[in-house]
């Protein structure tokens, strides 16, 4: 109950950061929302509107409560470089190509980066190990839209194998089995570099907590009691190593609707990172605020699950 | 587990300091991780000997998206500046910022931790709640929204401190949002830290508490400190180079992150001109060498990992 609490406590500083947040920009909101038609409109107009949208009304508490039950009901204003569409429609049209992304990244990179990573920690200083730690250590430091980047220029300008940029080849009918595919293959490379990146952090987790399983007092008396190395791997030591990789990935699919952005930038992929981008040039702070929003509530939400997922799978924490 | 660090005599002092080094350098890791470091920390303090001036697109010299040669080694961007200068003056901005943020967010880190875990009660649940905000939100997501607003309201003209506003904006933007992982390290060696027997005696003769705190528990910190200082580092410069990528760094102080930028919009990838994306191999070597250097110093500090290779 008190994590559940906690994570209302942080979802709510996130609303009240984005209400301090676009406060702060200089200028009436009055103003800025009315951009190029300012200098048409009248000063009894002005002070209208600003009675209309409540903005004579204190900041605090009026003002913020008003923000905050309306982001609560789904409404997340208006956007200023799409015509005034809504934002959260803004942002739905967009969320299934990130989904796609970054859902194909974690199918991949989860039983790649966690098997490999268990291995390397169950037979440190073997082979495996030396390559697959120096493997992901540089992975884990490069900036993944930079792989992105080699990747176009090896694998779509040198080879020619598969786009680099954007969803769909132009004139593409969309509905068939034919574009199907070619999404698909437009996916490839944005995929792979998200996945990459995750393959590094996964091994690195992985790999540190079966390092500090196999040192463990049970392990020896395990190993006391006569078994064999598999069933020491399978009864003793791999659940207990999986413990804090499940809590990552977990964790992790709130983390990488953000750390898709940049890669999503250098793909112009058609979702919520392509968004950002637009919205960061356009100066566009309502469609920002609101994909904040999203990001601080996908981050919370997948701590909330990481927490709950560590105390079902942990007896110590159970009790 | 801070045993190593509790006050020496001053030749046991210099014998323990000497004994630390070897320990730390004796990591093949901490060893490659250094002499990069030095190699770039050259190149960050004198570009202009090494490469001249930097280059603009008015005192370019080369054509444009030129494949290296042997004038220019690293080739020529799309308005045909020399990509060798442009890296090498990349190296102190690059540098500068993380550095910079990285020293805001372990002054921030360090004091809210040992506040909190000294005065305990209800200083310590008050800014551990702030700590959890800022622990839960990456850096990178906070900057994202915070630098375009900030920037909005100073403006980008002028400069503060010698820098270019948007770069000192993204300074104290990065330092405020990544100090969480610091705060709790050291809020819970405090905790541990404060009932040893040293403490009590310095409050029997008549310490205040900001004495005790700076004279007492903090150079103990310093090992907890330092290890994960090079990984804030390592993270500072994950945050540039992508909020630079995404167009809110400045072209006329170019970091590696905006040198990316720049050849991304230039098409650079698609053209194959894979000389103009070498401001990423800075980023992977330099933030490697930081997460060695600060996995290096942890194993040596903590004996526990000292077991495990």
């Amino acid at each position: 109950m008190r994590i559940v609490i906690r994570a209302i406590v942080t979802l709510l500083m996130v609303g009240v950061l984005n209400f301090v947040l676009f406060r702060i920009i200089p200028g009436d909101p009055a103003k800025l929302l009315l951009g190029g038609a300012r200098s048409s409109v009248t000063a009894e107009q002005m002070q209208a509107l600003r009675q209309n949208w409540g903005l004579d009304r204190p900041l605090f508490p009026d003002q913020v409560i008003d923000y905050l039950s309306a982001t609560i009901q789904g409404n997340l204003g208006y956007s200023f470089k799409f015509r005034g569409r809504h934002v959260a429609d803004l942002i739905l049209e967009r969320l299934p190509a990130t989904i796609a992304l970054v859902g194909l990244a974690q199918l991949i990179a989860i039983p790649w980066g966690v098997m490999l990573g268990l291995y390397a920690g169950w037979r440190r200083g073997g082979a495996v190990d030396h390559i697959a730690t120096a493997t992901s250590l540089a992975l884990y430091s490069t900036p993944s839209f930079w792989l992105g980047m080699l990747l176009v220029v090896v694998f779509s300008t040198a080879l020619g194998w598969f786009p680099g940029y954007g969803a769909y080849s132009p004139g593409a009918i969309t509905g068939s089995l034919g574009s199907f595919l070619d999404y698909l293959l437009h996916l490839t490379l944005p995929v792979t570099a998200v996945a990459l990146g995750l393959i590094g952090q996964y091994v690195v987790v992985a790999r540190a907590a079966m390092s500090d399983v196999v040192t463990e007092d049970y392990m020896v008396t395990a190993r006391a009691k006569g078994l064999t190395n598999r069933q020491m791997l399978m009864r003793h030591a791999f659940r207990n190593a999986m413990l804090p990789v499940v809590t990552l990935i977990a964790l992790n699919l709130g983390y990488v609707v953000a750390g898709a952005i940049t890669i999503e930038a250098v793909f112009a992929w058609p979702g919520i990172g392509g968004l950002t981008v637009e919205a960061l040039n356009a100066r566009d702070y309502p469609v920002l605020q609101g994909i904040f929003l999203l990001l601080g509530a996908s981050i919370v939400v997948a701590n909330l699950v990481a927490d709950l997922a560590y105390g079902f799978l942990d007896p110590r924490v159970r009790q | 587990m801070s045993e190593g660090t509790v006050r020496y005599p001053p030749r046991g002092r210099a014998r323990a300091i000497k004994s630390f080094l070897r320990q730390f350098l004796g990591r093949g890791g901490a060893q490659a991780g250094v002499l990069c470091l030095v190699f770039f920390l050259v190149l960050a303090a004198v570009p202009n000997i090494l490469v001249g001036p930097l280059q603009t697109a008015i005192n370019a010299t080369g054509d444009f998206l030129a494949p290296p040669s042997s004038q220019h080694l690293l080739g020529t961007d799309d308005v045909g500046r020399d990509v060798l200068n442009l890296v090498v003056h990349g190296a102190r901005i690059s540098l500068t910022i993380a550095v910079l943020a990285t020293v805001i967010s372990l002054v921030f880190g360090t004091t809210v931790g040992i506040s909190a875990g000294y005065y305990g009660g209800r200083v310590d649940v008050w800014l551990m709640r702030l700590t959890d905000f800022f622990f839960v939100m990456p850096s990178f997501v906070l900057a994202l929204v915070i630098t375009p607003v900030i920037l909005e309201v100073w403006g980008r003209g002028g400069d503060i401190f010698g820098f270019r506003p948007s770069l000192f904006v993204i300074i104290v933007v990065i330092g405020m949002t990544s100090w969480a992982f610091v705060a709790r390290i050291v809020r819970s060696q405090t905790l541990s830290l404060k009932e040893r027997t040293f403490v009590d005696r310095a409050r029997v003769v008549g310490s205040s508490n900001i004495v005790i705190m700076v004279k007492h528990i903090l150079p103990n910190l310093v090992p907890q400190i330092t290890a994960n200082g090079a990984l804030v580092v390592a993270g500072a410069i994950y945050v540039e180079t992508s909020l630079s990528f995404l167009g809110l760094g400045d072209p006329l102080q170019p970091s590696w992150g905006t040198l990316l930028a720049l050849a991304q919009r230039a098409g650079a990838a698609s053209a194959g001109a894979w000389w103009d994306l070498s401001p990423g191999v800075c980023v992977l070597t330099v933030s490697l060498s930081f997460v060695l250097i600060g996995n290096a110093l942890d194993d040596t500090f903590n004996p526990r990992r000292r077991v495990i290779p």
